[in-house]
């Protein structure tokens, strides 16, 4: 089967400093697929360059079968990628609602119609509706994003990520800050959104999250690629437990 | 209606209809633009250029000013809507003095004289003058605001307001930061450059100097005052700032210093202006018009 | 030959006004990125002070202290009052509050002192000299003295002291000095202290070197500094210094032989939109 995300030998540096480097993966379609690493491996820059938030310096990435380095957000999002932010980043002065009918907006933002066309749509909002369901947020719909503590923030980034990442969803920490029960209801939630055919990249701080949850993982140490395989063969790989999970060891009780 | 209160209510209608574009730039878009008087005044010197030279009829030039208004914001906004946030402010208040002095130092704008001699607008063979003229102003200025309404309905505004609350975000859901913010800006510009066409034809006589900085200055102000990013803030505003100098007419010597404090006041302790969210105002507005729940 | 000289020496010292004005704005655009327009209030009110000091005392070098010394008090309120508590709001917010305090200000100088231009006819007694036949008066010469010595007092400062060190974390990122324990909250003030005082410093050399100290004298430097920030690349003390520099030369040199038909202003502008075509960041600027 043809790879839906690949990434080969990207390298990004800002002012000097290596913050990915040479790293190569293949992600198969349907897989939960995992990256981790500790704090300041290049994780979130993997993220930003695969979604275009900047272009690589060097190396390729190919998503679907393009070539897509260097294209710019709004054209990943148009191919099917969604994504969710480490630090949450919602539309705050909207209602929870009108964050996910704005992601629903995909399929008008580049076309001239979006002048003339009402994003007061029923089926539209219906559609928005549906997705908050999913994610468990139905409730609230109609309050302000900006009032909301962060595990409902993170499922609200989850939904927008799903109107619009109809291929390919990337989840940056979404487990982090969350209380036990919401990790298990969103562990159940991903693992929903793989069966219905998309695939997932996520980012986990939380070791025991990512091993449950992962088919395939690859650890970034320092912007390179330390390991990658299968999480019994990631949790038994001396070099991983050497630089990865001996500091976390170490560091990780906070 | 006297003629005084003619004229203050129809520089305030002209001033809303610039406030008004400023408004989509600034609150719809969260673009900072310090220049907008440069594209009211394109607006003016476009209309007295097509009503004196080419002999045009306001009707006939109207549709023209507002286009050439809107390229001539497209030209400008590309390239410093590419760079940085903080350059757009910057480039904006060159734009500013660039074309204050292009009008000024150019005989073809009339130089330093300006450009007098616009002819009366006519409609259906009457000269509009004194209501005629007012209500015509009332009426463009009804239309921009339906259509500043219909930007918070439809998907274009949805994409500029997602810019303007988290522009990263925003790209990640397929709009394009560049696409809509110029669309913002040239939305804007085509709204200031419409004002501009109504200011000329009822000044008759133009100059340079009515597009001066310090305008775009009390623009912002009136945005500001008013409340950014409110459908009837830039309104109020220009209401406010159009009354203010008449009730202070005795501390004539003092205004500016008053204006420029009360601007001070208002942005440093209630940056939304009086109708935005949290504002007193805001609040007695509602409770005399209840928002229905959703 | 004589001419093109004299226009040269001219030329530098306008640049080297520029300059120090513009310090005061790229110094607290790096550390806060905020667009300090008060800034030339502050130049103003600076020049205002030593006027007056100077009338009354009499002695040059006590106008010049008291001056700074005022200047570095209204810019430390600045920032206390205005800058800090809007800094979470969109940039706009406290740039439309600069332009604010900026224009009140300049009515305030107005109403206080009249609308009538101030003679500064003080003396600096640096030594004049000769280049190429041509003779550097005193105020020229000291005006080249003055800006090299505050540049190198800059450059101490910023690379060679602790202080230095911590303005530079601090411009870097807020938020990463704080947790090194950096008090950023006084590496700011000590900015707007320093940029201040440097602003009057200008303001009063100016005053003196044009023998006029006016209320509206802060609005040619207030916009153009602006342009010249950009140019530099925002935030670079090096490009401010020869973007000033590069237009102090540009203006004199166009206006002594070619007959433009646009003010200084306006060519500043056009001159900066042509570099951000050609360099969206700046001469010295990083992306």
């Amino acid at each position: 089967m043809n790879p839906i995300l690949e990434l080969d030998h990207v390298s990004k540096s800002f002012g000097g400093l290596k913050a990915v480097d040479r790293v190569s993966f293949r992600i198969e379609p349907g897989e939960i697929f995992g990256l981790l690493g500790p704090n300041g491996a290049g994780k979130t820059v993997c993220f930003n360059l695969i979604s275009g938030v900047f272009p690589p310096n060097e190396g390729s990435i190919f998503f679907d079968g393009m070539r897509t380095d260097g294209l710019p957000s709004h054209r990943m999002a148009k191919l099917g990628l969604g994504r969710t932010f480490q630090i949450v980043k919602p539309f705050s002065n909207v209602t929870v609602l009108e964050n996910v009918v704005a992601a629903l907006g995909i399929s008008r933002y580049d076309r001239l119609t979006a002048i003339w066309s009402s994003r007061m749509d029923k089926r539209i909002r219906s559609k928005a509706m549906e997705l908050l369901e999913q994610v468990g947020l139905t409730g609230i719909a109609h309050r302000k994003a900006g009032l909301l503590p962060l595990g409902n923030l993170r499922r609200l980034e989850i939904a927008r990520a799903l109107a619009v990442g109809t291929k390919l969803i990337l989840l940056d920490e979404s487990f982090s800050g969350l209380r036990h029960e919401e990790i298990l209801q969103l562990e159940s939630l991903v693992r929903q959104i793989r069966d219905a055919g998309r695939t997932i990249l996520l980012i986990e701080h939380n070791m025991k999250v990512a091993m449950g949850l992962c088919e395939r993982i690859v650890v970034l140490d320092h912007g390179r690629v330390l390991a990658q395989g299968s999480p019994e063969e990631i949790r038994s790989n001396p070099a991983v437990i050497e630089a990865y999970l001996g500091k976390q060891g170490g560091s990780h009780a906070a | 209606m006297s003629g005084y209160l003619l004229t203050l209510a129809t520089i305030m209608a002209i001033n809303a209809i610039a406030a008004c574009g400023l408004n989509v730039i600034v609150g719809f878009a969260g673009q900072i633009s310090l220049g907008h008087a440069a594209f009211f005044g394109i607006g003016a010197y476009a209309a007295a250029l097509l009503a004196t030279k080419a002999g045009m009829s306001f009707w006939a030039a109207l549709p023209l000013v507002v286009l050439i208004s809107g390229m001539i914001g497209l030209l400008l906004g590309l390239p410093s809507l590419r760079v940085r946030e903080d350059f757009l402010a910057i480039t904006t208040i060159g734009i500013n003095f660039i074309v204050e002095a292009v009008f000024n130092n150019f005989e073809w704008f009339g130089g330093a004289l300006g450009i007098g001699g616009i002819p009366r607008i006519v409609f259906f063979g009457i000269k509009l003058r004194n209501e005629g003229f007012l209500l015509l102003v009332l009426t463009a200025l009804v239309l921009v605001m339906f259509l500043c309404w219909w930007l918070t309905r439809c998907w274009a505004g949805m994409a500029c307001f997602a810019l303007r609350e988290e522009e990263t975000a925003a790209a990640s859901i397929g709009i394009s930061p560049v696409r809509f913010k110029l669309l913002a800006f040239v939305i804007g510009t085509a709204m200031a450059g419409l004002a501009g066409a109504f200011y000329a034809y009822f000044m008759r006589f133009i100059a340079a100097s009515d597009f001066s900085f310090p305008i775009s200055v009390s623009m912002l102000s009136m945005v500001v005052l008013g409340g950014i990013g409110t459908l009837w803030g830039p309104v109020l505003g220009a209401v406010i700032l159009g009354i203010l100098p008449e009730v202070f007419r005795p501390l004539i010597d003092y205004r500016i210093l008053f204006y420029t404090i009360l601007l001070l006041m208002m942005i440093r302790f209630q940056p939304g202006g009086l109708l935005g969210e949290t504002s007193a105002v805001r609040r007695l507005f509602n409770r005399w018009i209840p928002v229905p729940a959703p | 030959m004589q001419m093109l000289i004299e226009q040269l020496l001219n030329g530098i010292a306008t640049g080297s006004i520029y300059a120090l004005v513009t310090l005061g704005l790229t110094l607290v655009y790096g550390i806060l990125r905020i667009l300090h327009i008060a800034h030339a209030a502050v130049y103003t009110i600076g020049a205002y002070i030593g006027v007056w000091s100077f009338q009354l005392t009499g002695s040059l070098g006590l106008s010049l202290l008291v001056g700074m010394g005022a200047a570095a008090v209204l810019g430390v309120a600045i920032e206390r009052f205005v800058y800090f508590p809007l800094l979470r709001h969109p940039p706009f917010v406290p740039l439309i509050a600069s332009i604010a305090v900026f224009l009140s200000m300049e009515e305030f100088c107005r109403l206080i002192a009249g609308p009538q231009i101030l003679t500064f006819p003080a003396r600096l007694p640096f030594p004049s000299f000769r280049i190429a036949g041509v003779q550097v008066n005193e105020t020229l010469s000291a005006i080249y003295c003055i800006t090299a010595l505050v540049l190198v007092f800059l450059w101490f400062l910023t690379t060679r002291t602790e202080l230095g060190l911590a303005m530079r974390a601090t411009a870097q990122d807020i938020a990463v000095a704080d947790a090194m324990g950096i008090d950023t909250h006084r590496i700011i003030s000590i900015t707007f202290i320093i940029g201040s005082a440097i602003a009057a410093l200008a303001g009063m050399l100016v005053g003196i070197y044009y023998n006029q100290v006016y209320p509206t004298m802060g609005a040619i430097p207030a916009y153009k500094t602006l342009a010249l920030i950009v140019v530099g690349g925002l935030g670079s003390i090096p490009g401010a210094v020869v973007a000033s520099l590069l237009l102090g030369l540009a203006e004199t040199l166009l206006i002594g032989y070619a007959a433009i038909p646009l003010p200084r202003d306006a060519l500043a502008f056009i001159a900066m939109i042509a570099v951000l075509m050609w360099r969206s960041e700046g001469l010295f600027g990083s992306k």
